[in-house]
């Protein structure tokens, strides 16, 4: 255990940070437990740092001990609508690596206005839960190879779960996907373990682009949704990823809120 | 209830959620709290939505705020 005093907090007494864990930090105001702060590596090896402190002190405190207890470079999420906490971490040197939308999509074909919408030519949908495996993680796999050749896929928030190593899929029956009559083209993963479903990931193989695959899943997940009775599903979307910001502002996606990546 | 030190964690449902990344909770025993989430719950990526039934955190310095620590499944 390390601990280190420091100026006063709020309640007139010198605050006390202390490392009660290798990932833990808190600090004590005036003996009152003022806040906590975590440190976690992701399997991506990135080094992500958390702070809840019940004021802005506590909190400039913790940031100080921890930044100088832990390598660089460190990273954190804030929404981006709490002003407070995100000016704390850009006090601390953090500044912003990347957006990324919440949206809340509508399920309801009238709003959505895919009730019409049909594969291509050529191109069937086949429900979550009976695609063929195989041919499935061959679809993954040929789409994360053309991703990775591009920027932002590694840190996808859906691509930090941990996992075996090499294993990209985990649950097969989550997927939707786009079916050509000797490969699959394009897929959808939803979540539907909470309240809300949450829409995972949409990708179509690079040479299938603007076809209407996309379209085409969307279409057929949501309106499944909405014939179970689920009005809305979430999505997450990169600021920087334009084609699915289109896809889902087209759809009558709402922005809700967005989240802030910050390192340092 | 619990109570760890200092702190005093409360089950409640979301009975709101308002701009400016806070939502009020409605606590079990009637009280609402103004609660944010905490920072392992965001890094998490960890969503709370509407109706949502989750484990707040109350601070000693202001009864009425509060942190969502955790969310409980359906």
């Amino acid at each position: 255990m390390n601990t280190k005093p420091s100026a006063p907090g709020p309640r007139g007494q010198a605050m006390t940070v202390t490392r009660v864990a290798d990932a833990q930090w808190q600090v004590l105001d005036n003996d009152l437990l003022a806040g906590r702060g975590y440190a976690m590596r992701r399997p991506d090896g990135r080094l992500f740092v958390s702070i809840d402190a019940w004021h802005s002190s506590a909190f400039d405190k913790l940031a100080e001990v921890m930044l100088a207890d832990l390598p660089a470079p460190l990273h954190t999420v804030v929404d981006e609508a709490d002003l407070e906490l995100t000016s704390g971490w850009q006090q601390a040197g953090f500044t912003i690596r990347r957006r990324e939308w919440q949206y809340v999509v509508p399920t309801d074909p009238r709003v959505t206005g895919l009730g019409a919408v049909l594969p291509p030519p050529g191109v069937r949908i086949v429900p979550a839960g009976e695609a063929y495996e195989v041919l499935l993680r061959a679809l993954d796999r040929a789409i994360r190879e053309e991703v990775e050749a591009g920027a932002g896929w590694h840190s996808m928030p859906a691509e930090v779960c941990p996992r075996p190593e090499g294993v990209t899929m985990v649950d097969a029956s989550r997927y939707a996907v786009a079916a050509a009559a000797d490969r699959y083209l394009g897929l959808l993963r939803l979540v539907t373990a909470t309240r809300q479903p949450r829409i995972g990931l949409v990708a179509v193989r690079a040479s299938e682009h603007r076809r209407g695959i996309a379209r085409a899943l969307l279409s057929h997940v949501l309106g499944t949704l909405h014939r179970s009775g689920i009005t809305a599903a979430s999505a997450e979307v990169d600021e920087s990823n334009q084609a699915a910001l289109a896809l889902f502002d087209g759809i009558g996606g709402q922005r809700m809120s967005s989240n802030l990546e910050l390192a340092r | 209830m619990r109570k760890q030190r200092d702190v005093i964690e409360v089950e409640g449902y979301v009975v709101e959620c308002r701009r400016s990344a806070m939502f009020t909770v409605e606590l079990d025993n009637g009280h609402r709290v103004l609660a944010h989430i905490s920072g392992k719950i965001r890094k998490n990526y960890i969503k709370i939505v509407l109706e949502d039934r989750v484990l707040v955190e109350l601070t000693p310095y202001d009864l009425t705020r509060g942190r969502i620590v955790f969310r409980y499944r359906d």
